[in-house]
Parts: structure tokens; C-alpha cells; sequence
């Protein structure tokens, strides 16, 4: 996997790759016995203090996200699991701040967003057969 | 054993002018310490008095436990140094000047000096006034890294160079960080290189320390309020509010930063001057400096 990270960012950097790594996991793109590169690899690559991978390895290790076995390097941990549901359902809040404050500014009602909202899950479970959203014709 | 200890050094250049007030702070061996500060808040001044090229009227600078001033050589052989405004002498090659600086360290590693000198593609039978800005200072760092320094002392290294020389610069560091565990105590306008490569940050106002902490401290337990003019909050009033740091007048509205998380700020805001602010939050290194650095209130 690639991990990037941006100094300025809202988060500091060894949150950004902790970010990364969980959602990677849960994602499916890193599966349990995954390697992960060591951390000198990985702070030389994004240019950063191979202590700020360290701490950023130290709290994924705590959170059971991945494991150090001696000697042989990091990888995703078994315990490594989805996070919770309410994490989850944190996650789209920063979206709905979004949704709701272009509505407000567009002059558009809730209820007609939540409608919306409605519609546009329909047009979308419909394009996924037919192939008709951005992400099926970015697939194809 | 820290590696660099400031104790209450105190230095005035015109009498009653403390360009340097009091300073005292120490850096672990393998730590990396970001000096921030507006210009002519004493970064230059407190770097060249652990290098012994200034010394305090007050208090005392200890390098390695001794001072740099007296044990010049013993300590500068463990010293890597780079300023903006370093000059290299202008009519000799890069190999002479190479060939100077391994004389003088009898740690220098020569695969590592050849190996940044090609990585940076420097051509040695070039002379130094041939070079530019970014080349000499390239060059300069190679003679400041490549014996493996247990300190190094950088005063704005990217100064004036250009983004890439800038990048080439922090890959340096940050290889000899985890080869070697330098200490590095570097001072840089640029918030985001501090971000790379530091733990921690001391920030110098009016030649004093006016916050030494984590640098993940600062971004997670720190934050900004954004006060809108007409709720008549004064100036004391905020001083008196829990973790209150610096506050600035920014259009109609306040800006005030506190050492505590957005919702124990806002929590505070509403019991002690009894108004709702949304508008806290934490902030990126650049902006925090921007509003302590320029804090009048």
C-alpha cells in the first residue's frame, strides 16, 4: 500500500498514517499478515522523522492493528478489526456539515435533501447495472 | 546527559535590549527540537552561542557538558552547522573544500560524504563561485553532516533555496537522524519542514521562550477561538478564562488561543462570558505560529 501524507493538514502527520493504515485494513486493501514497510522505509520515503513512524506504529500496535514480530518486521495484526460503529457513523459527519450548509446556502429546504438523498441512492443502485455513475465508468 | 543545555542565557547587543532574555531549555541526545520565531526574535543569536561564536552576559550554554566557547574544537568536531548567510570562500573547488573538512574531523565518513555528493550531483572540480545558492549550500551541509555530528545546529538551512533544494535538504536530515540519532536543533520559516522533522517545538518571543512543548501537543491540545465582535468580551476577561495563551484583533473579531481541546475552550467561552462559539479549533503548525506569533492582545 501507499501511504501519503500532508504537513498543514487539520491532522499531524503520525495520525494521518495511523488514518491510512485503518482504513486500509478495513477497506480490505491490507489483509491480516499484510508487511508493512519498516519504519526507516517509510520515513525516508514521505520525508518525515522515523519517529513520527514509530509513534504512529506504536498506537496502531496498541490498537491491535498490527503486530512487531522480532526481526522479521510489522504486519496486520489477526486482531486487527473494523472499527466501531459509532466511529463509523463519525466519519460522515464532516459529509453532512457539507451537505447541509450548501443546501442552506442554495436555498434548499431539508426535507428536499432528504428526498434527494433518496433519489440519488435509486439513480445509483439503477447505474450500477446499467453502468451509468462516475465510479462504474471509472471502472470500466 | 542532555547534549545542549541553555540556562538563563541572557544577551544584549545595545544596552537595556536583551536580544536574548533568559533563555533556558535542554535537547536530549536524538532529539529534534523546531526554534520558531518571528525574524529578530533571537533564533540566529541563541544558535551561534551553542556554537561559541557569541557569548551570554548572563547565564550559562553547556555543549556535551562543556562549554563551546572554551572547548572550541573538542566540542565543534561533535558539531554539524548551517546558516543562511554561511559563506564558503569563493575560489576553491568542492573537493578542496571536502578535503578541508575531512582534515578536520577525524570521524568523517567518506562513503557518506560521496554519496551526498552524488546525490546532490555535485561536480567536485567546480569552484564554490561557480555554484548556486542551493549547490554552496549543499555543499556546506556535506561538510556540517558527513561526521556523523551527534548535534547539528541549523540556522534557516533552506533560506532562499528552492523547493526541491529544500526537499533534498530535509531528506538528508531525516536520513541522518535515523542512522546516526543526531540531535537537531534547526530553526526554519518553513511550518511545514518543522512538521517533517521535529518533536518538538520552542518558540522564542522578544528573545524569550514563549512556548516549549511537543509538536503533537500543540496540534491535538491546543486550539483557536474565533470571538465575533458584539459580544463585548474585553481583553481581561479573556485573560482570565482557563488555558487562555494569546489573543489578536482580526477584522471585527477576536482570535484567541488556549491550551486546552476546541470543546473544553468553547465550554469555558460559554460559562465565563455566557455566549455559544462554534468556532474553535485545532490548527495547523503554520496557523497556530500565526496567531501566537502575532498575538497583541
Amino acid at each position: 500500500m501507499m501511504i501519503h501524507i500532508q504537513p498543514g493538514d487539520d491532522l499531524p502527520i503520525y495520525r494521518q498514517i495511523m488514518r491510512q493504515v485503518t482504513e486500509a485494513v478495513a477497506g480490505g486493501r491490507m489483509k491480516v499478515g499484510d508487511k508493512l514497510p519498516s519504519q526507516r522505509e517509510l520515513a525516508e520515503q514521505l520525508v518525515i522523522s522515523h519517529l513520527t513512524v514509530k509513534k504512529a506504529y506504536d498506537e496502531l500496535e496498541r490498537e491491535g492493528v498490527i503486530e512487531t514480530r522480532r526481526g522479521r518486521g510489522t504486519f496486520v495484526a489477526e486482531s486487527a478489526q473494523l472499527p466501531g460503529k459509532a466511529e463509523r457513523l463519525e466519519n460522515l459527519r464532516p459529509a453532512c456539515r457539507q451537505l447541509i450548509s450548501k443546501a442552506w446556502l442554495s436555498g434548499v429546504p431539508f426535507e428536499e435533501v432528504l428526498q434527494m438523498l433518496g433519489e440519488v441512492r435509486d439513480q445509483m443502485a439503477a447505474g450500477r447495472k446499467s453502468g451509468h455513475t462516475a465510479r462504474d465508468e471509472r471502472e470500466d | 546527559m542532555n547534549i545542549l543545555e541553555f540556562h538563563n542565557v541572557t544577551r544584549a547587543f545595545k544596552r537595556g535590549i536583551n536580544v536574548l532574555d533568559e533563555v533556558s531549555f535542554s535537547i536530549a541526545p536524538g532529539e529534534v527540537v523546531g526554534l520558531l520565531g518571528r525574524n529578530g526574535a533571537g533564533k540566529t543569536t541563541l544558535i551561534r552561542t551553542a556554537m561559541g561564536m557569541i557569548r551570554p552576559q548572563a547565564g550559562t550554554v553547556s555543549v556535551f557538558g562543556s562549554d563551546p566557547a572554551i572547548d572550541a574544537v573538542a566540542v565543534k568536531q561533535r558539531i554539524g552547522y548551517v546558516s543562511e548567510d554561511q559563506t564558503l570562500p569563493p575560489r576553491i573547488t568542492v573537493e578542496k573544500v571536502i578535503d578541508l573538512h575531512r582534515s578536520l574531523y577525524p570521524n568523517w565518513d567518506e562513503n557518506f560524504a560521496t554519496e551526498l555528493l552524488e546525490r546532490f550531483a555535485l561536480a567536485p572540480k567546480m569552484r564554490i563561485d561557480q555554484l548556486s545558492k542551493g549547490q554552496a549550500r549543499q555543499v556546506a551541509l556535506i561538510g556540517a553532516v558527513a561526521h556523523r555530528p551527534e548535534l547539528l545546529l541549523l540556522d534557516e538551512p533552506a533560506g532562499g533555496l528552492d523547493s526541491v533544494a529544500r526537499r533534498e535538504f530535509l531528506e538528508t536530515a531525516v536520513r541522518l537522524l535515523a542512522e546516526s540519532g543526531t540531535a537537531i536543533l534547526f530553526s526554519s520559516h518553513h511550518m511545514n519542514d518543522v512538521e517533517r522533522l521535529a518533536q518538538r517545538v520552542v518558540m522564542l518571543q522578544g528573545g524569550r521562550v514563549f512556548l516549549d512543548c511537543a509538536l503533537d501537543d500543540l496540534r491535538e491540545n491546543y486550539c483557536r477561538a474565533i470571538i465575533p465582535g458584539g459580544h463585548g468580551a474585553t481583553p481581561s476577561e479573556l485573560h482570565h478564562l482557563d488555558g487562555f495563551l494569546a489573543a489578536r484583533q482580526r477584522g471585527g473579531a477576536l482570535h484567541a488561543v488556549f491550551h486546552l481541546d476546541p470543546e473544553s475552550a468553547s465550554a469555558g467561552i460559554r460559562e465565563r462570558l455566557g455566549f455559544e462559539t462554534s468556532a474553535c479549533s485545532r490548527l495547523p503548525l503554520e496557523e497556530m505560529f500565526i496567531e501566537l506569533a502575532g498575538g497583541t492582545i
